[in-house]
């Protein structure tokens, strides 16, 4: 199982009755598991409700209040989710969740792999005290989750278990235990001193919150949780999650076997007995965590409170920021133990060093045929590649618009931080303001900032990408969806809202767009331009699966292809369109630009845009049947 | 070279989203625990799947497991320069993992580029195949390149069988020990789409690695 399929799997196993989230690399996938599982045994709806919230702060207060009724809840989010979440879990954590349960899955993401940007959240776990767990195998992600709806209900805490994107994306065998039917319903009984932490209760609720965590730190050596691998050297490690195995591997090279090491399973609150008893005997204590020093702050404060004479080293040797490895453990201890430098590994990595400047770059771009891409195109020519322009950038596939060729956002804050900046930013600049918004964000987020725009007509021209999913978190089957099915619109959403200029317009008719673009830098005030237009992984997916269909049938479908002759090597499709679909090659001596029809999705841009006339469109099969792009 | 049931197997899977790299992964797993394997960790990375971005992931397995945990598999990830194998599904994708390589290194090479956008607008330049063969080939003599994307495609006339195909052009290569074929077949059958037809993938590519150890693996 991966770890993320092992939590899922913890949460059954644990009874779990309610499970709320926004999607997130690399917590996504979570509930993609608990759909699955609900789509394969229809009967466990009763006992089992899974949500996909429009934002985390949303989904902690979901999971709140169903916890509240007396059921246990599971809250997956990514670590900025928590950023968005901590507010309500402030008050949540006050409070405690008791009757019911409830734990939260933050998936932190050292190294940046799937986020836009790196943070140490574990602060929040001392900030707002939340016990956190720290799974290593996808074992411990299904036993420690399970045990940690047993800790929250018994000491009315939230509980925090918290992976890594390598923990919960790393795969390894789990043992099973019997499946628990959560709670069908329970019932909110009232209890105004809990669950209003105003003065004067919001006092009460914090004495009450420290005797909490207090009965929770005393009890932490019988949960068996954190585990000792005992060795006579006189410099110990204490580490957890994932960097607990790079440690093991690396002082396995080093052949370092009698160094004791304290693997902590929990990293907050600490049994100061418990690290006492470890450190007590030692010389030297080295602490192996990714990100900011969290466990050596920690660490050292309990040393500094038993008076203890030993020296803690950590972050004066480790990176305090990117994602580690066993490698970089490995050459860190090397420094720590004055040992011998591998040289076999040295000379690997020397050699490396020597060509990877060839190495061309792979960026993650939007996928062949992306209307977003496309809508890039129209802002580049419209503006003239940006004069006098700034585009803010936000959260959703569209982060991808930095990267070059297109280059087409210039800053990113959070989820709808853009269209926040562009406000402040008109107003003390005459450049062109442009922000970008997709559909999952404008919901997370966007509602307030566009009603600030319109409140205070702000020179801004927003572009809002209603491509009618959430894509880049893998197009889940999310509130969204369920919005489409109620045929809103965010059309209706802006003339209600009363956005003074409004456009609905198509990135796959790019010259209408690009004019339309034009019109909108030219007028004053708020402009907003909906790019209508599906996803174009997800309605080519659904074309080639009615094009299948349609087949099976033996009857033959009209396509539509699109080939190049006679490029004059302009580079307005590979650099200012920039599809993937379309290749650079040589065909006798002679470079040219060609489509590779495996990838092409058929939207038709490149053929409108090409300035030479050089991409020709034919249709095959022309009396077949007519298989639509949109759905 | 002989492995020792104990011994931690190390492969690196590399290509560009889309060409099945984390499936790849996940059917070594699968046949490794039907192999009886008794330790299996590996790391995947997910979010950009559909992205062109370039996809690594690391499988690992340890047949038999020491007493003494300090010496067993414990990350998910494999250490620089310890790789046993190179699954590589695209060539320079090969060069962007190459911390990973050492001497001990095999590298099975597909031979069929797939340019980013930066190559296609002229912006960068792509190093030649005989370029990135010669740079391998300083690592260790084991490089075998074959254009598994032609023969993919003129085979099964599709290049979604190119993962199923390098894993067979792997086999022989010994550095996937402790798994029989029979265990790929099984977890094929219960687990992909079209499962004849990776079969038959499985096995050219296979055939074409047997032809290739009987030259110079």
């Amino acid at each position: 199982m991966l770890g993320n399929e092992a939590l899922v799997r913890g949460c059954l196993e644990a009874g779990v009755s309610y499970v709320s989230q926004y999607p997130g690399t690399p917590t996504s996938d979570i509930g993609e598991y608990f759909h699955q599982v609900l789509r394969e045994n229809p009967s466990l709806n009763e006992y089992l409700v899974h949500q996909w919230a429009v934002n985390e702060a949303v989904a902690t207060s979901s999971c709140a209040g169903a916890a509240w009724t007396g059921v246990r809840t599971f809250n997956p989010m990514k670590h900025v989710g928590l950023n968005v979440a901590s507010d309500a879990l402030s008050v949540i954590a006050l409070n405690g969740p008791n009757p019911g349960a409830m734990v939260i899955g933050v998936g932190s993401d050292p190294g940046s792999l799937g986020s836009h940007q790196e943070q140490n959240e574990r602060f929040y776990s001392w900030m707002l005290h939340l016990p956190t767990i720290e799974p290593h195998t996808p074992q411990e992600c299904k036993d420690w989750v399970k045990l940690a709806f047993d800790i929250s209900e018994k000491y009315d805490l939230v509980i925090n278990i918290r992976t890594s994107t390598r923990s919960a994306h790393s795969r390894g065998y789990v043992e099973l235990e019997p499946l628990k039917k959560g709670k069908k319903k329970g019932e909110f009984i009232r209890n105004i001193p809990k669950f209003n932490s105003l003065p004067p209760h919001a006092i009460n609720n914090h004495v009450r919150l420290y005797e909490r965590i207090e009965r929770l730190r005393e009890a932490i050596p019988e949960l068996g949780l954190n585990k000792i691998f005992p060795g006579n050297n006189k410099i110990g490690i204490i580490t957890s999650g994932t960097p607990f195995g790079y440690t093991m591997e690396a002082l396995n090279q080093l052949q370092l076997y009698d160094v004791p090491i304290l693997k902590l399973g929990m990293i907050y609150p600490l049994n100061y007995q418990e690290i006492t008893n470890f450190i007590q005997d030692l010389e030297k204590i080295i602490i192996i965590e990714e990100l900011e020093p969290f466990l050596e702050v920690k660490i050292s404060e309990i040393a500094q409170i038993k008076r203890l004479n030993v020296e803690i080293v950590g972050s004066e040797y480790f990176p305090k920021y990117n994602e580690f490895s066993t490698g970089l453990v490995a050459t860190t201890l090397i420094k720590i133990f004055h040992k011998k430098p591998n040289e076999q590994l040295t000379k690997a990595l020397d050699y490396f060093d020597s060509y990877k400047e060839i190495i061309p770059s792979r960026f993650p771009t939007f996928c062949a045929g992306c209307p977003e891409r496309a809508t890039l195109y129209s802002i580049l020519k419209a503006t003239n590649h940006l004069e006098n322009t700034v585009v803010c950038g936000d959260i959703g596939c569209y982060v991808m618009s930095f990267f070059p060729p297109q280059q087409c956002s210039d800053l990113i804050i959070c989820m709808s931080g853009g269209l926040s900046a562009a406000i402040g930013m008109s107003t003390k600049t005459d450049q062109n303001v442009l922000a970008m918004i997709g559909d999952s964000t404008f919901f997370h987020t966007g509602l307030s900032p566009l009603a600030e725009a319109i409140g205070y007509n702000s020179n801004i021209l927003l572009i809002i990408f209603d491509n009618a999913w959430t894509a880049m978190t893998g197009h889940q089957n999310d509130v969204l969806r369920y919005l489409i099915e109620k045929d809103f619109s965010i059309e209706k959403v802006c003339n209600a809202l009363g956005v003074p200029w409004l456009r609905v317009e198509d990135s796959y008719n790019p010259q209408k767009l690009t004019k339309s673009i034009e019109e909108a830098l030219n007028a004053k005030g708020l402009k907003v331009i909906i790019i209508k237009r599906e996803c174009g992984l997800q309605a080519h997916r659904y074309r080639m699966q009615q094009i299948r269909r349609i087949e099976s049938q033996g009857k033959k479908v009209q396509e539509e292809v699109y080939h190049i002759t006679g490029c004059q090597m302009c580079h307005e499709c590979s650099r200012i369109l920039s599809c993937p679909a379309i290749r650079r090659v040589e065909i006798n001596g002679y470079e040219t630009m060609q489509i590779d029809d495996d990838r092409c999705i058929r939207c038709g841009v490149c053929y409108q845009i090409c300035p030479n006339g050089a991409i020709h469109k034919s249709t095959l099969n022309l009396l077949g049947e007519e298989v639509p792009f949109q759905h | 070279m002989k492995f020792k049931e104990t011994d931690i197997i190390n492969i690196v899977i590399a290509g560009t989203a889309g060409q099945g790299v984390i499936t790849l992964k996940r059917l070594i797993e699968f046949a490794a625990q039907k192999s009886g394997i008794e330790r299996i960790f590996g790391s995947e990375m997910h979010g950009l799947a559909q992205r062109e971005g370039a996809i690594t992931s690391h499988t690992r397995y340890q047949k038999k497991k020491f007493k003494d945990e300090r010496k067993n598999l414990q990350s998910s990830l494999i250490c620089y320069a310890d790789a046993d194998l190179f699954i590589c599904l695209e060539p320079v994708e090969a060069l962007r993992r190459g911390i990973f390589a050492s001497q001990k290194t095999t590298f099975v090479l597909n031979e069929y580029d797939i340019p980013g956008v930066m190559i296609t607008a002229d912006l960068e330049a792509y190093p030649p195949l005989d370029k990135i063969v010669e740079i391998l080939k300083e690592y260790s003599n084991n490089v075998h390149t074959i254009n598994a994307t032609k023969i993919c495609f003129n085979s099964f006339n599709s290049n979604l069988l190119v993962n199923i195909f390098m894993l067979g052009y792997a086999i022989p290569t010994g550095k996937l020990p402790f798994i029989e074929v029979e265990h790929y077949e099984e977890v094929i059958i219960e687990w992909l789409r079209n499962p004849e037809t990776n079969i038959k993938a499985l096995h050219l590519g296979i055939d074409e690695g047997k032809k290739k150890s009987e030259s110079n693996f």
